[in-house]
């Protein structure tokens, strides 16, 4: 069953008289419970598509349909439960003066839900947070520990599809792993479907069954995983970025290494 | 000889919570090599490269049993000894060309300033050799990124025109931290790719600074692993992968690789370290 | 009080309320390292106490007249820093008008940046005409230099007291509105606001509580600047006879009768001066090491 179905997506900035075209005609199927990612270099419009599902692009054409019906705009609360988004930069995406308590109960609060309290406590253990950091700002936690705090708020509303920008680029790499690690532990758990964007085409590859790869707004390729696992990619665009990725040059050296 | 030698180098920040440590102990040399240092973040690696060259501010203070750069004690130098030394003899090349740049001023204009007021050349001497360095750096229409302003520039060729305004002076050591860091994966392989050549043309030490293993190794002679302000591993990059510390070893397995197994990543342990 | 301090700087605290307060404590003690900022509060401080126990301390009534004492200069027993033409003790008056500068100050502050703040982030978060038109009404307020405005507010509405603090703030919130506004526009597009958005959460919450917390301290700051323009307005209008009428101890009102007599009984006027002065002091120092405490960009180090 597909589950998120962009066609033809275009979305146009105007600004001082100019148009950019950051997406141009980009055609994208996911089904539930897949885990779909797109990859490209700063300003391929990758970020841009999750943006515009949310609503926070101006599309200029084509059609989002999410579960077979178009969108709504403005999205509604509606959107809010089936959609949520897990942002770049874990020191951006949380409000600097709420503690993480107001963070993660505020969507509840929003839609009226009852039990928060068990809820919040459930949600940070989710996530692998000690619930004593309930009442801590964001200030109070590591760089690790934020993004778990984003992606614990995305999940409070239960919803169906989370959209993950470069969720792991702000880390460290080894804070990437555990955070990457939950990311696939809670789709599994609760069935999630992930649209992914990422620049880091190893990342990308480790978390997601299909790729796009983009480049100026527009597809260069799609393609699935054993295909770039074999370098069976059918565009020179699209090789570049493999040959170029960095856990290419570690290969390189153990080849070569005696 | 070693061209740089630093014995138990300490970075100290006094702070409203008390002494930070930020470097606490750290000795190395260095050759005609490329050398790279790699560390997560707060690992003190950005620190000891500033504390090469003695740009860190107060309330940061720099301690150690020695530093010397090519026989001169750089520890103890005067502060203009040390700005005779800076950019002409150990050039430094930042993250964000962004921050490096004077917005205001063209990239031919801050390119010929220290030609022409440092070594009293001409305007057509300095132009002359300002394209030179430009060209060395493979940016194809010197001419043009002369006269535009910073913020003309993409990120890539932003951080060439750094490469190549430190090259100018022919430094004997280029520290550069995170220079590729700020770029695009392909843009990436070209600046690392000319840097290199740069190095081995011209014989210089390089100290490479950078949070990514991967990059350190394919690109390095010899790394030194940091963690938590102390070099934790010094190897040969050509070994990396028979790295002894755990640490190392952990940073290493923790990235995902392209057709990787799909299982869970491993996860560094911390309490080990 | 080890307890208390350590269950204020509980890492981990056990509710909203402890966590509210480990902050609070948290922002004292910075307040606490910067000396001038700490004599500010000290001066601020005693200007309250001063206002609330005037009674007590007040040597004198403020209002008695006793005309065979006029004009006796300072250091006169019984009257410390001498008397008025009336004969009034300067002392007990100055210490009677801490509380009219003081009402007049509370009335200034709890409406004019509340005004400011509400006009600066609607126009800020809306944007498009809703900023053109609320911002080209700043504009308008603030092209009118402020103590002409104030004159020709209370020229309409009558001299008094409540009609001058009216007059102040409908002078003082364009610069509030202006701040918050430029605050709303940078915290708008960051991505925690894109994330309540995502949550469903419609504009009057977003605004309440999670643009305005983010204006409050540059608006705080600027509100304990102010203050000192506020007293010496206030002192304005009352020296020009529009604001306080007498014989109600305003330092401004004081100044002003006093000035028939500077060359000769110089403390008449002085003695207010002096006050005025130490006040409005006290509330700038407040002011810039609240700017230390307060400001997001220092907070979050």
């Amino acid at each position: 069953m597909t589950l998120i179905e962009i066609e033809n997506l275009t979305v146009t900035f105007r600004s001082k008289g100019r148009e950019v075209r950051a997406v141009e005609g980009v055609s994208l199927s996911v089904g539930a419970r897949e885990s779909y990612g797109l990859v490209g270099e700063s300003g391929s419009g990758k970020s841009t598509i999750l943006r515009a599902i949310c609503g926070m692009a101006p599309v200029t054409g084509g059609t989002i349909r999410i579960g077979g019906q178009p969108l709504p705009t403005p999205r509604g609360r509606a959107f809010s439960t089936e959609v949520q988004m897990v942002f770049q930069d874990p020191y951006a995406s949380l409000h600097p003066r709420h503690t993480i308590d107001r963070t993660l109960s505020e969507p509840l609060a929003i839609h009226g839900m009852p039990d928060r309290d068990a809820r919040v406590v459930q949600a940070l253990t989710d996530v692998g947070l000690p619930p004593a950091f309930r009442f801590r700002y964001p200030h109070q936690l590591s760089g690790g520990q934020r993004q778990r705090v984003a992606i614990a708020r995305a999940l409070m509303l239960r919803p169906k599809i989370l959209l993950l920008d470069e969720p792991t680029s702000a880390l460290d790499a080894s804070v990437q792993a555990e955070v990457l690690n939950l990311l696939n532990r809670l789709r599994a758990e609760q069935g999630l479907t992930f649209l992914m964007v990422s620049h880091d085409l190893a990342v990308i590859d480790h978390m997601c069954d299909r790729i796009m790869v983009l480049q100026h707004g527009r597809t260069v390729e799609e393609i699935h995983r054993e295909d770039l696992a074999g370098a069976r990619m059918t565009t020179a665009y699209a090789r570049s970025l493999f040959d170029a990725s960095a856990d290419r040059m570690l290969g390189g050296t153990t080849e070569t290494a005696p | 000889m070693s061209l740089l030698e630093v014995r138990n180098l300490r970075v100290t920040f006094d702070t409203e919570t008390g002494l930070v440590q930020a470097v606490r102990g750290v000795s190395f040399s260095l050759g005609h090599e490329r050398l790279g240092i790699v560390g997560e973040s707060g690992s003190g690696k950005t620190m000891t490269g500033r504390a090469v060259l003695r740009l860190i501010r107060p309330p940061g203070r720099i301690e150690a049993d020695a530093m010397t750069f090519d026989g001169q004690d750089i520890l103890h130098a005067s502060e203009r000894e040390m700005r005779a030394l800076r950019g002409k003899r150990i050039g430094m090349v930042m993250q964000d060309p962004k921050y490096s740049l004077n917005p205001v001023m063209t990239v031919g204009r801050q390119l010929t300033e220290g030609l022409r007021l440092r070594d009293g050349l001409g305007r057509a001497d300095a132009t002359a050799k300002a394209i030179a360095a430009l060209e060395a750096v493979q940016i194809r229409d010197p001419g043009r990124v002369m006269d535009a302003y910073p913020h003309e520039l993409s990120g890539g060729m932003g951080q060439r025109v750094m490469i190549a305004m430190m090259l100018i002076p022919e430094p004997e050591l280029l520290i550069a931290d995170e220079p590729t860091s700020a770029l695009d994966v392909t843009v990436q392989a070209e600046v690392l790719s000319i840097l290199d050549r740069l190095v081995r043309d011209r014989g210089m030490g390089l100290i490479f600074i950078s949070h990514d293993l991967r990059l350190v190794a394919r690109f390095c002679d010899r790394v030194l692993v940091m963690h938590k302000g102390l070099v934790v591993e010094e190897i040969a990059a050509s070994r990396l992968l028979d790295a002894k510390h755990p640490y190392t070893k952990g940073l290493l397995n923790c990235l995902p690789r392209i057709g990787g197994p799909r299982g869970p990543l491993p996860v560094l342990d911390r309490a080990g370290i | 009080m080890t307890a208390l301090r350590a269950w204020l700087s509980d890492p981990n605290p056990a509710s909203r309320r402890q966590a509210r307060l480990g902050q609070a404590w948290l922002a004292w003690q910075r307040i606490q390292r910067n000396r001038l900022a700490m004599a500010g509060l000290i001066i601020v401080a005693i200007l309250l106490l001063v206002a609330a126990f005037a009674p007590l301390i007040a040597p004198h009534d403020p209002l008695t007249q006793d005309l065979t004492r006029r004009l006796l200069p300072p250091g006169t027993p019984g009257n410390l820093l001498g008397t008025d033409d009336f004969g009034r003790d300067i002392l007990s008056r100055i210490i009677y008008g801490a509380r009219i500068t003081l009402y007049i100050i509370a009335l200034v502050a709890v409406t004019a940046p509340v005004l400011g703040l509400l006009i600066g982030t609607v126009a800020g978060y809306f944007g498009g005409w809703i900023d053109a038109i609320l911002m080209r009404v700043t504009d308008i307020f603030l092209a009118f230099p402020r103590l002409i405005l104030a004159l020709a507010l209370v020229a309409v509405l009558g001299p008094g007291i409540e009609n001058a603090v009216l007059a102040i703030a409908l002078t003082a919130w364009p610069p509030y509105a202006r701040v918050a506004r430029a605050e709303t526009l940078t915290v708008r597009s960051s991505d925690y606001i894109a994330a309540i958005r995502l949550q469903g959460a419609g504009a009057p919450r977003i605004i309440a509580g999670h643009v305005v917390p983010m204006c409050l301290p540059s608006v705080i700051i600027r509100v304990t600047l102010d203050m000192a323009g506020v007293i010496l307005i206030a002192a304005g209008l009352g020296f020009l006879g529009l604001g306080v009428l007498p014989p109600t101890p305003e330092w401004g009102l004081m100044i002003s009768s006093g000035r028939k007599y500077l060359f000769e009984q110089w403390w008449v006027a002085t003695m207010p001066g002096l006050a005025i002065f130490i006040v409005s002091l006290g509330f700038n120092l407040l002011g810039d090491g609240l700017r230390d405490v307060l400001d997001p960009r220092s907070a979050s180090r």
